[in-house]
């Protein structure tokens, strides 16, 4: 049984809801569904008519209409072959009765603001469409009822059960309000229009002895028995729905000539149409490319895209090709624009400012993955001198303990950044503990050794830190390439050992189309109850405006940039910004 | 004959169209902007669930409509307010709180030249403890709004007062004050962005910078912005909004 039907348009304005169950109208699984919607940004198409998502908790089917943009959303316990092939029926008949009872018709002509106006001097989407959304939910009810009677005597071969009949009964005492039609004067005020008046209003054109069912007969007719006119009703819907797509075939637009051409790239004003973006997506689909952009992302872009643009128009003096353009850049903002708040300093003063049980502050945690040779220690010291110059003490963990020369190489690192932040410490000095550094950067070493090694070094860095009282525990891992299971591993183990309070991944801008395998497989590595945090992309500075492995890479996880290095020394460490990004990747 | 009449009508709609363009990229408020919007504008905007859609929908419709989580803005081009100002028209904007949706509201911000009013929507049952993602939101549209020299006027709508656990808007004014303070000073603190690659331009970047460091030595207050910035209860579920139905008129009417 599915739980909820929601139609919706994407500004957040509820068209239709109905419950078959009469609980109260779930508004917070549509906000986790269109939150989702949102976030995600590759939607993976598994087969079946329409895409389905699974929450925790229950799952949705949904369909997104285009011209009028609206959302369809189904949404049912769990996502299972019987389940879902029920919301598919059940989002095929909404869907497909909207569309026969010309309800998007009314939408668009309110949406052009030619509507009614209020005294607000403002146009409902659906004003005018009262009496179609009435009959719209009165037909769907009775289909939906149909259905389901269908299939439960499919299931069990058995007469309703008298429950059933029950929950019949109080439906149609709950109908009758519905049939009452509300009409919006002008004025804004809202009058009750009686049921005969209804049918007055009923265009839908049908046979003649079948529009005569008004909605009076339909509540003698219950739907568990139905009568004669019950039967007349549903073949009348019925037909109504056959006729309707036949009709939609016909429909076919032919715009051409010189007045097309000129539309297409001068005066603007014009339906946009596959036919029409398909040269302008290829162009820009080659530029994305060339600017390092894999593939992948280039068409699932162009996708989006046409998804946003078909069926639409352009604005006036707008050609499609700058319409296209405006919408591409919409699309890389949305991906590129981080979906959580990164603001990390506040959360390091959060952790910090919590004692544990015996007072001791909790050091915050950050650990540093990524492929070989992306720069992982040499980021992971731009963001130690950053945290040092916010007065925070830092201590620099060597987890890295297969590379021979990878703990000397911290530890010159962590020499520079003590003699950074006090300009009287001697190189090759030891600090009042005995370890390389000074007071406010240390480095913690445990020299080489295989993978048990790197997880109880980890394991006492955090201690050591504890009791030392430091407020930032950097840890520095080993490079592994991604697609080789053995070394990737370990990862798992790692941070469900160390537990870290923040994984960044360092990838760079240079490697292009590989970014996007990187990326997932990384983010797969710590298994299915920890992500990625945050990526570092290390070496802008190198590529000049080839900046598609940022869009890759976010594209692949949906987890956010939170650095970028543009340069070698400790200080070339910037945040991202969206609309630079943006901007470089579309001129 | 035809193929004058062709090209003469071409050229006056090639010298319109320069026109125009040349028409909008002048007389800028903020520089560097081009302006798209130029009608009197009242802005909603706010943290998501807060009750924006609904806001809007109460405004014009004034009636309550089911919402869900927007995608879009919502938008209200020539709406009249019924009461005193009655030949006064504008532009009503609502936009997703979503946070990925953000950049939306941030280049209307941008891109328009007279905005009246915002209407910054929170949820007043939210622990004041816990508005740092409200505040920070409220600090963002600030660095745009206030780099206008006349400022914006912004109302904290509180919203859902008629819940038990509602927190008085004073309350929650000086709790976005004092979180937006620590804001300014871990901004200054953290990275700057990257805004040209080998910094060539190196001026542009600091031109470009938070107008707001500038209060940040004595603390910040909403009192030292150019904007006005006040904060009022009221509650769209129980058409309670009388007080911020005021504020609009007022700005509306001036």
């Amino acid at each position: 049984m599915i739980e909820q039907l929601v139609v919706f348009t994407p500004q957040g304005q509820v068209l239709y809801k109905f419950n078959p169950l009469r609980k109260r109208f779930a508004e917070q699984q549509i906000n986790k569904i269109v939150c989702q919607l949102i976030s995600t940004s590759a939607r993976k198409e598994e087969g079946g008519k329409f895409p389905v998502l699974e929450l925790d908790g229950f799952a949705c089917m949904y369909h997104a209409m285009k011209q009028p943009r609206l959302y369809f959303v189904v949404t049912y316990a769990a996502s299972s072959l019987e389940l879902n092939q029920e919301a598919e029926q059940v989002l095929q008949l909404g869907t497909r009765l909207w569309e026969s009872l010309e309800l998007n018709d009314k939408i668009i002509h309110n949406l052009n603001g030619k509507g009614p106006r209020n005294k607000h001097n403002y146009t409902w989407i659906l004003d005018d469409g009262e009496a179609e959304l009435d009959k719209f939910d009165e037909y769907f009810k009775i289909k939906f009822e149909e259905a389901n009677a269908l299939n439960s005597k499919n299931s069990s071969r058995k007469a309703p059960t008298p429950q059933l009949k029950a929950k019949n009964g109080k439906k149609q005492l709950q109908i009758q309000p519905g049939a009452k039609t509300r009409k919006w004067g002008r004025d804004g005020i809202m009058e009750e229009v009686s049921t005969a008046d209804s049918s007055a209003l009923d265009f839908s054109e049908g046979t003649s002895d079948s529009s005569q069912v008004t909605v009076t007969d339909l509540d003698k007719s219950s739907f568990g028995n139905r009568t004669d006119n019950g039967e007349f009703l549903i073949k009348e819907i019925d037909e109504l729905l056959s006729k309707n797509k036949s009709e939609k075939i016909k429909q076919a637009n032919s715009e051409g000539g010189t007045f097309g051409f000129l539309q297409k790239h001068l005066f603007g004003n014009k339906t946009i149409t596959e036919a029409d973006l398909k040269t302008v997506l290829q162009k820009l689909k080659q530029k994305l490319i060339t600017k390092n952009v894999a593939p992948e992302v280039a068409d699932y872009l162009a996708n989006q895209i046409s998804q946003d643009l078909v069926g639409s128009k352009t604005a006036n003096w707008t050609s499609v090709e700058a319409t296209a353009k405006e919408s591409l850049e919409k699309s890389l903002t949305k991906i590129l624009t981080p979906g959580v708040s990164v603001d990390l300093l506040h959360e390091i003063q959060q952790k910090t400012g919590s004692k544990d049980s015996n007072g001791r502050k909790n050091p915050y945690v950050f650990s540093v993955v990524g492929v070989n040779g992306v720069g992982k220690s040499t980021n992971l010291s731009k963001l130690a001198f950053w945290l040092l110059q916010n007065n925070l003490k830092v201590l620099i963990v060597a987890c890295d303990t297969f590379r021979s020369g990878a703990v000397e190489q911290l530890r010159v690192h962590v020499e520079n950044l003590a003699q950074l932040t006090d300009e009287t410490h001697t190189r090759g000095s030891k600090n009042s503990r005995g370890k390389t550094g000074n007071d406010f950067v240390e480095l913690f070493e445990g020299g080489y050794g295989g993978s048990d090694l790197v997880t109880k070094i980890a394991k006492q860095a955090i201690k050591y830190a504890k009791d030392q009282d430091f407020d930032i525990v950097l840890m520095d891992t080993a490079g592994r390439r991604h697609n080789d299971p053995t070394l990737m591993s370990p990862l798992k183990s790692f941070a469900e050992q160390a537990r870290p309070d923040k994984i960044i991944m360092v990838g760079e801008a240079l490697v292009g189309t590989d970014s996007v395998q990187q990326a997932k497989n990384f983010n797969a590595a710590f298994g299915k109850e920890r992500n990625l945090d945050f990526f570092i992309i290390s070496k802008c500075d190198t590529v000049g405006e080839m900046l598609g492995t940022m869009v890759n890479m976010v594209y692949a996880t949906g987890i956010p940039i939170l650095f970028v290095g543009v340069g070698q020394t400790y200080t070339d460490l910037r945040t991202l910004s969206v609309q630079w990004a943006v901007d470089t990747l579309m001129y | 004959m035809n193929t004058t009449i062709i090209v003469s009508l071409l050229l006056v709609i090639i010298t319109t169209a320069l026109l125009l363009i040349v028409q909008r990229t002048s007389t800028n408020v903020i520089p560097g902007q081009k302006i798209s919007n130029r009608d009197p504008t009242f802005i909603i905007a706010g943290p998501p669930n807060s009750g924006k859609t609904s806001l809007f929908t109460l405004l014009t419709t004034d009636t309550i409509k089911a919402t869900v989580m927007s995608q879009e803005p919502n938008v209200a081009a020539d709406y009249m307010l019924p009461s005193a100002a009655k030949s006064f028209k504008f532009k009503l904007m609502d936009f997703p709180g979503h946070i990925k949706l953000r950049y939306q509201l941030f280049e209307t911000l941008k891109e328009s030249s007279s905005i009246k009013g915002l209407i910054f929507v929170v949820d007043s049952t939210v622990d004041p403890q816990k508005l740092t993602e409200t505040a920070e939101f409220l600090y963002e549209i600030l660095t745009i709004t206030e780099r206008n020299p006349e400022g914006v006027d912004i109302l904290i709508a509180c919203n859902k007062c008629e819940s038990f656990t509602a927190r008085p808007p004073a309350k929650i004014r000086d709790a976005l004050e004092k979180e937006i303070g620590k804001i300014v000073e871990r901004k200054m603190k953290s990275l700057s962005s990257v805004k040209t690659q080998l910094d060539a331009n190196a001026d542009e970047k600091d031109a470009d910078n938070d107008a707001l460091e500038l209060n940040s030595s004595h603390g910040f207050k909403f009192d030292a912005l150019d904007g006005n910035i006040v904060a009022m209860e009221g509650s769209v579920l129980k058409q309670n909004i009388d007080k911020w139905d005021c504020w609009i008129d007022e700005r509306a009417v001036n």
